[in-house]
């Protein structure tokens, strides 16, 4: 993945090389069993967030350990997070909302490690948990609710029923833009920050001796990525607790 | 005569912990607030153009199927755009009363506490 060779003709910079999945064990195919560096990658995620929680936290100490109170922390703020806007009944899904959240912060700072793979990157990562949580939400929609839960969509306030039904439409439209824009902002605001670092670094390739502003530019770009991790993985949470809360108290 | 300097401290450490309370809380809240504001205005970005995909795909689709071909089109993308535009205000609704992702802009470090309760219900008009 060394994207950044200076050849004889100006700059040679690759910044989408890095979003590449290819196959660990030889082959150039990917079938849907295939173990990828993306497959790895998540493997390290979901590895790192055990140790953060399970071992972490293991002591169980009256005095924390650094792992466990930064376990604790975590924990403590996540929960208040879907206490609060979700309310009691939210608590019971904090399971799933707690591991989504961990999921993304963790691989989204592992993303950070260079020559690392960004798996949450991806579309296809961030779409599949997009939907996971659009389809969870709904169908508890519809087991709280029943069919009074399509009244999310019907806007009763507007004074036709003509007028009804076209509101009744773009609200539908609007319940599955979520998860459109749900996914994409994750994936798109990881991609972004990675490929602008590649190409920073790509002009401290090309640059030599003046290679010391992209370096520094580098620095800075690395803090905001950092900034970006943790806030992506928020907004993706608390979208999620949003999102549920509407579906437990779909009051328009 | 042995009170006095007793309360005279206690009221000094009592200011010295409000002082650092205030200190701790304010740039925690402060950080990304800058950021955010970048952060959102793609976030509306996205969801007003992707209402308007969603609309072409679905006319798309109903077109195909039924074999009308701009009819559905024309509708779903105007209907897409409307959606996007409502997503999007609502979007700025949450922004306006500091909810969900607003929560992050907030001025200072009102980190919990009483002015949570106003967040209880996002997605509310």
């Amino acid at each position: 993945m060394a994207a950044t060779e200076h050849g004889g003709s100006g700059f040679n910079i690759h910044p989408m090389d890095q979003f590449r999945v290819e196959p660990l064990f030889g082959g150039t195919e990917v079938h849907w069993y295939t173990i990828t560096n993306a497959t790895l990658w998540m493997a390290l995620t979901v590895i790192a967030v055990s140790l953060l929680m399970v071992a972490g936290s293991r002591g169980r100490a009256l005095i924390p350990s650094r792992a466990q109170s930064v376990a604790e922390v975590t924990y403590g703020f996540v929960r208040k997070m879907v206490e609060d806007i979700a309310g009691k009944e939210g608590m019971k899904y904090f399971p799933y909302i707690f591991t989504i959240f961990l999921f993304i912060l963790l691989a989204n700072l592992l993303a950070l490690i260079p020559t690392s793979f960004s798996s949450t990157s991806h579309i296809a990562v961030t779409a599949v948990m997009a939907i996971g949580v659009f389809v969870t939400v709904t169908v508890i929609g519809f087991m709280k609710h029943g069919a009074g839960f399509l009244k999310l969509f019907w806007v009763a306030s507007a004074p036709t029923v003509a007028l009804r039904v076209v509101l009744a439409a773009i609200e539908v439209i609007s319940y599955f833009v979520r998860p459109v824009s749900h996914s994409i902002r994750l994936a798109g605001n990881l991609m972004a920050g990675h490929a602008v670092l590649k190409v920073f670094a790509g002009f401290a390739g090309a640059l030599g001796v003046g290679a010391v502003i992209p370096i520094v530019a580098i620095t800075a770009i690395y803090g905001l990525e950092l900034l970006v991790a943790c806030i992506q993985a928020y907004v993706f949470t608390i979208l999620t607790v949003v999102y549920l809360n509407d579906a437990l108290h779909p009051g328009h | 005569m042995s009170e006095d300097p007793f309360a005279e401290r206690l009221k000094r450490l009592e200011d010295r912990i409000a002082a650092a309370n205030a200190s701790r809380a304010q740039p925690a809240a402060r950080v990304g607030a800058k950021f955010t504001q970048g952060s959102l205005a793609w976030r509306m970005v996205t969801e007003l153009v992707a209402g308007l995909l969603l609309g072409l795909a679905m006319g798309w689709g109903l077109d195909s199927l039924f074999g009308t071909r701009p009819v559905f089109l024309v509708v779903f993308v105007l209907l897409g755009f409307a959606a996007g535009i409502r997503v999007m205000l609502r979007t700025a609704a949450e922004v306006r009363e500091g909810k969900a992702e607003g929560a992050l802009m907030r001025p200072s470090g009102s980190d919990g506490g009483p002015e949570r309760d106003d967040a209880r219900r996002p997605g509310e008009e």
